[in-house]
Order: structure tokens, then C-alpha cells, then sequence
């Protein structure tokens, strides 16, 4: 293959721009998703105080506020030498579940499922939510946006303005529940689980009972071979909040398992001349370009990365559909990126699940909530955002002040596996030169399956995803452009 | 007639970041119990809930001019929009927004939802707080025009 430098310049910042090129014959050689990425946080955090973290940290975007937060705070307790109270903790997990209730909600009726739901052969214009509920029915737009807004709703009484929380302290948070709260937190949570029951029997229906979907779902341009990372508890269970960072192989076997202290020792990241995103790899195994397989260290977060990543899920009912998934999709591990959709509602359940458990808990309106900071130092605080692992690494002058700050986001994780998604997606439907809008289509449900938060700034863009793909022939010539959304 | 202003953007993004400082600053200017000023650093439904139940929204925001347009401030209702807002894939449009609300019966939407814009040309990618010189000028513009839209039933 030709080596191709697209110059730097041409980066594109914004929204999502794809360029294809093809071989001789008219088939895919090789294709580039270039995305925004927002530059300069590390060095907009130096100086400042560490305690103002968490809030700074859940401005960096809109998508992920609570992941950012409470990344931020548990790089806090580690980086102050401070474990916080019990209660706190699960204090913080109840939150963090409303977070995953409504941002998985949001992606799978509103973003992901209309590729489903509605079709994959449907017209963008159509692949909407508005077409979701043109199929699924008024009633059932009803209860998405009540059982949306309820994990909002949870994610506010916890932490302030659900966009804004402001109740991550090092050491613990700045807010208990009290009995009035936790009735209002139980009735919303219970409510959920049927929410979210219902959910998959919807996926169900509609998805595995076709078999048009379920033989997409396995066909050869989806299909990934992969490491997969995410957090798991004691038991390897899957856990958002806590835990450690555990790694499977394309087997299915633990591949690595390690404190999110030790991140980077573990994890290396690449740089690519043609684009601001850097790609996280395993470090043992190397980068070895954008290929799949166990010789090369890229991997895979998010729903999927997390269900391969772990044994199981902590609760009973998500625990049932966690093997019926294995179970339909032929084993450990499942390689299908549109599987990411199914993980999802999975994953839906368990938090939903997991909110009752942890509102139900006696100690949740204990008022032990913050334990005293010690000494400044460095510390590493790790989350599940609900697109991925997120690492928030802070090195703490001895006033307090941030000296240093690494950020390793969710999509970062899983950039290099998406930008072969991409490329296989294209590899499949665009033969000898024939290219149309199908392109459009089957390119954006492989990098929408992975909940993408490509950082995007100004808003008055056009609404939904904007994409544009440019095929170059053989001779780097623009054969075809086509947009959507732009 | 209840009247919300929200200003709307990433204050640690630069200029994406403008429509926070205006409403700031038309925060000291008004005094009026019927117009509820506020800040959202979000888009798509999060910004509907925040409107719903108003009679009149006015979103302060930076807008991405199409033709090289940079540091004007324009009145654009949102009827003249066919999208908007959230470019970021993990939302939809304030219009797709409310469309399904309309759908489910909602009756609350603010008959009136108008955009003061301020054009730019670039979009911020790197963090800081403070406003470009030319994007900081249009500031009092749009001061300006927010508060004159209050009044313009």
C-alpha cells in the first residue's frame, strides 16, 4: 500500500469526516475517520486548585459530566491519601447509576436503535427517533422519556444540576439522602427495571427475532477481533464506579488485570500523523497498526469491552441476560460491533438493578459521608464512563495546586478499533467502484454501535451527526463525495 | 408571559463559550420577576427540559456561520432552523427534540423560541476561558439585543 499523509491542515475539527481510499480494482484499500479532538486540557489545568477538579473536569463536555466528575474526585481520594466513608461511596455509585440509566436510555431509543428499529436500509431522514416512535407507538415514546428524564432526575437529588454535579469531594461527597429522597429515588429506580425489562424484550422482538438483523449483526464487516478492558469487582463482575481494570483476550481468557494506579504501564498510546486522536494500546503487545488479532494491542471499551472483559453482572436479572447473550451470539467473546447495542441494554438493566440495591441499602442515609484529606501528593481515579474506561491521572503540588493532569477518555480507548470498524464497514459495501448512499448508512452504525463522545464545541451545527465521506480512486483523485447532516 | 434566557456553551472552550458570558452580563442588567436567566453547557433534550413550561425561550449561542461570517450577532427564530444544536453524536437536535415531544402531546413547549447567534467562523477546539478579541466585541451586541427581546411580543 501507498503510504498516505493527508496533511495536518486538512484535520478536520467539527464533525465527522471520512475518506476512503481504493485500489486499482475499485475495492477499499484502506479509510480514515478523522474527528474533532479538544486540545490544551492538560495544560488548562495546571495551577489550578485540585479541590475545583471535579467541576472543571465535567465541563469538558456535555456527554459525560458525571464520568468526569467522579473520575476526577477518586483521583482526588487517592491523590489527598483518603478513603472515603462506606456510605459515600455508595452514595456516589447511586448517582453514577442514574447517570447510566439515562445515558444509555438516550443512546439506544435516540441515537443507536433507530439503525434498528427503524432499519438499516431506511433513509437517514427516517433513522431517527421520531421514526422509533412512528413503529414502537406514542406510548412507548411516553415511557422513554419519563424513565430518561427519572435518571436525571436521580443523577440531580445527588449532585445538584444533573449537567452540573457538584457533590464529589475528596474523601466522599458534600450530600446525603435523606428518608423523603430515598422513597423518591426507590419509586423512580423500580420503575426503571420494568423500564429497562422491557427494553430488551423490545430488542427481543424487533432485533433477534428478524433474522435479517441477527445475520447483520454477524456479518464479516462487523465483526472485530479484539482485546477487550473494563472495570470488574472482586468476583470479576462488571462494576462502573469501582474496581480494577481486567483484560481478556480474543479467547476470552484474562489477558491482564491491574490497579488503575498502574495505568501506564499497561496502556501506551499512538500517534498518527493524520489526526489529533491518539490511540491507546496495550503496551506488552505493542501498536502493530490498525489490525485486529492477539498480536496486535488495540482493544476495545464500552458495553461490549466491559460484558467480554468481566465473568458476569452483578445482579440477578442482568445476570440471566448476560449469559443469553453469549449464549445466542456464539460464545465468549462476542466480536460483533452492533453487538454494543444489546450490551447496552444490558447494561441498562444492571444499573437499574444496582439502583435498587444501593437505595435500599439502610446505610444510604447515613450521614458519615467525608473522611478528613491528608497530605497532596498524585493519584489516579478510574471510572466506567458508560462509552468506556476513563482515567483521570492528577500530580498534586504541596499547596494543593495541579502540577500535572493526564486524561485518557473512553473514545480514545476504543479509537483504533472504531476507525477499523470503519473501514471493514466500507470494505463490504463498496465493490469495484460502486459507491452510493448504503455507504452512508452502514459506515455511521459501525462507529454509532460504540457511543462515540467525539468532543464537539459549537453547537449550531447542523442537528444529529454530521458525516462526510470522500472516496479517493487509486490515484488519489476525489472520485465521490457524500454527505449527511452538512 | 414567563420569559427564560439561557445561555448556552462551554465556558472553558473560548469563544464556544460566548453565549454564557452575554447572559452574565444581562443578568446585572434585568431585573424582572417573569424572565428567569440560566446556563446550560448542554443541547438536545437536556435544553428542552430546561424550557419546557416557559411561554418564550431566548438561547444565546455561538452559531457557525456558513459563508466565513465572524463576530456578527443575528436574531434567528428557531422556525429557521431545520436542526440544531449538538453536533455531538450522543444527542439529538433541539429541533428533532422537539418534534417528539410534540409527538407525545406535550403541551408545554414556549410558543416562541428565537436564537440570538453570534457567527463564528471557527469552532473552538482548545480549552481557555476567555473570549477572542473579535468574538468579546460582539459581547455588548448581543447584551443588546437579548434584552430587547424580552419586550418584543
Amino acid at each position: 500500500m501507498k503510504t498516505i499523509t493527508i496533511d495536518p491542515i486538512t484535520r478536520l475539527e467539527g464533525h465527522g469526516k471520512i475518506s476512503i481510499f481504493l485500489d486499482g480494482k475499485g475495492d477499499v484499500e484502506n479509510a480514515y475517520l478523522q474527528i474533532p479532538e479538544l486540545r490544551g486540557f492538560e495544560r488548562f489545568c495546571q495551577g489550578r486548585r485540585a479541590e475545583d477538579m471535579p467541576q472543571i473536569t465535567s465541563r469538558i463536555c456535555g456527554v459525560c459530566p458525571v464520568a468526569h466528575h467522579f473520575a476526577a474526585t477518586k483521583a482526588l481520594d487517592a491523590a489527598f491519601h483518603v478513603e472515603p466513608p462506606v456510605a459515600a461511596k455508595k452514595l456516589r455509585e447511586l448517582m453514577y447509576m442514574g447517570y447510566f440509566i439515562y445515558d444509555h436510555i438516550l443512546h439506544f431509543y435516540y441515537l443507536g436503535g433507530p439503525d434498528f428499529v427503524v432499519g438499516p436500509d431506511a433513509p437517514a431522514s427516517k433513522r431517527n427517533v421520531i421514526g422509533v416512535i412512528e413503529k414502537a407507538g406514542v406510548e412507548v415514546g411516553k415511557e422513554v422519556i419519563k424513565h430518561r428524564a427519572y435518571g436525571q432526575k436521580i443523577t440531580a437529588i445527588l449532585g445538584g444540576k444533573a449537567t452540573h454535579p457538584v457533590c464529589g469531594l475528596p474523601g466522599g461527597v458534600s450530600k446525603g439522602l435523606n428518608k423523603d429522597e430515598v422513597k423518591e429515588i426507590e419509586k423512580m429506580a423500580k420503575s426503571c427495571v420494568e423500564f429497562a425489562k422491557f427494553s430488551l424484550k423490545l430488542f427481543d422482538d424487533i432485533v433477534l427475532k428478524n433474522k435479517k438483523y441477527v445475520d447483520l449483526i454477524l456479518s464479516d464487516p462487523y465483526q472485530l477481533k479484539t482485546y477487550n478492558m473494563g472495570l470488574v469487582d472482586k468476583n470479576n463482575k462488571v462494576n462502573f464506579y469501582d474496581g480494577k481494570i481486567r483484560v481478556t483476550d480474543q479467547k476470552g481468557n484474562e489477558y491482564d488485570k491491574f490497579d488503575g494506579k498502574d495505568y501506564y504501564k499497561h496502556i501506551s498510546e499512538h500517534v498518527e500523523e493524520w489526526t489529533y486522536i491518539k490511540f491507546t494500546y496495550l503496551k506488552a503487545i505493542g501498536w502493530k497498526g490498525f489490525n485486529d488479532g492477539k498480536d496486535s494491542g488495540i482493544y476495545r471499551v464500552g458495553p461490549l469491552g466491559r460484558l467480554n472483559a468481566a465473568q458476569g453482572m452483578a445482579t440477578p436479572l442482568a445476570g440471566k441476560e448476560y449469559k443469553r447473550f453469549f449464549e445466542t451470539l456464539g460464545g465468549k467473546p462476542v466480536n460483533s460491533t452492533l453487538a454494543f447495542h444489546w450490551a447496552r441494554l444490558i447494561e441498562l438493566l444492571y444499573a437499574t438493578e444496582r439502583a435498587m440495591e444501593l437505595v435500599k441499602d439502610p446505610e444510604i442515609t447515613s450521614q458519615k459521608i467525608r473522611n478528613p484529606v491528608g497530605e497532596p501528593g498524585e493519584g489516579v481515579g478510574v471510572t466506567e464512563a458508560a462509552r468506556g474506561t476513563l482515567i483521570h491521572h492528577y500530580k498534586l503540588t504541596k499547596d494543593g495546586l495541579v502540577e500535572k493532569a493526564n486524561l485518557v477518555v473512553a473514545t480514545t480507548n476504543n479509537a483504533g478499533a472504531i476507525n477499523m470498524s470503519v473501514r471493514d464497514a466500507a470494505k463490504g459495501v463498496i465493490k469495484k467502484g460502486k459507491v452510493d448512499d448504503t455507504v452512508l448508512n452502514m459506515v455511521e452504525m459501525a462507529f454509532r454501535a460504540y457511543d462515540p463522545c467525539f468532543a464537539c464545541a459549537t453547537h449550531t451545527l447542523p442537528g444529529g451527526m454530521p458525516l462526510e465521506i470522500k472516496i479517493y480512486d487509486s490515484n488519489r483523485k476525489l472520485y465521490k463525495t457524500l454527505k449527511q447532516n452538512i | 408571559m414567563r420569559t427564560i434566557i439561557l445561555g448556552v456553551g462551554n465556558q472553558i472552550l473560548g469563544d464556544d463559550g460566548v453565549g454564557i458570558h452575554v447572559v452574565n452580563e444581562v443578568k446585572k442588567q434585568i431585573n424582572n420577576p417573569d424572565v428567569t436567566v440560566d446556563d446550560a453547557i448542554t443541547g438536545g433534550m437536556n435544553l428542552l427540559d430546561l424550557i419546557i413550561g416557559y411561554d418564550k425561550a431566548i438561547i444565546v449561542d455561538a452559531v457557525k456561520s456558513e459563508h466565513g461570517e465572524h463576530g456578527a450577532v443575528r436574531r434567528i427564530p428557531l422556525s429557521d432552523f431545520n436542526t440544531l444544536h449538538s453536533c455531538n453524536p450522543h444527542d439529538v437536535s433541539l429541533v428533532q427534540a422537539i418534534e417528539m415531544a410534540k409527538k407525545m402531546g406535550e403541551k408545554r413547549i414556549p410558543k416562541e423560541i428565537i436564537i440570538i447567534g453570534v457567527m463564528m467562523k471557527n469552532i473552538p477546539c482548545e480549552f481557555n476561558e476567555k473570549l477572542s478579541k473579535e468574538i468579546q466585541k460582539a459581547v455588548p451586541k448581543a447584551v443588546k439585543m437579548t434584552i430587547k427581546e424580552i419586550d418584543n411580543n
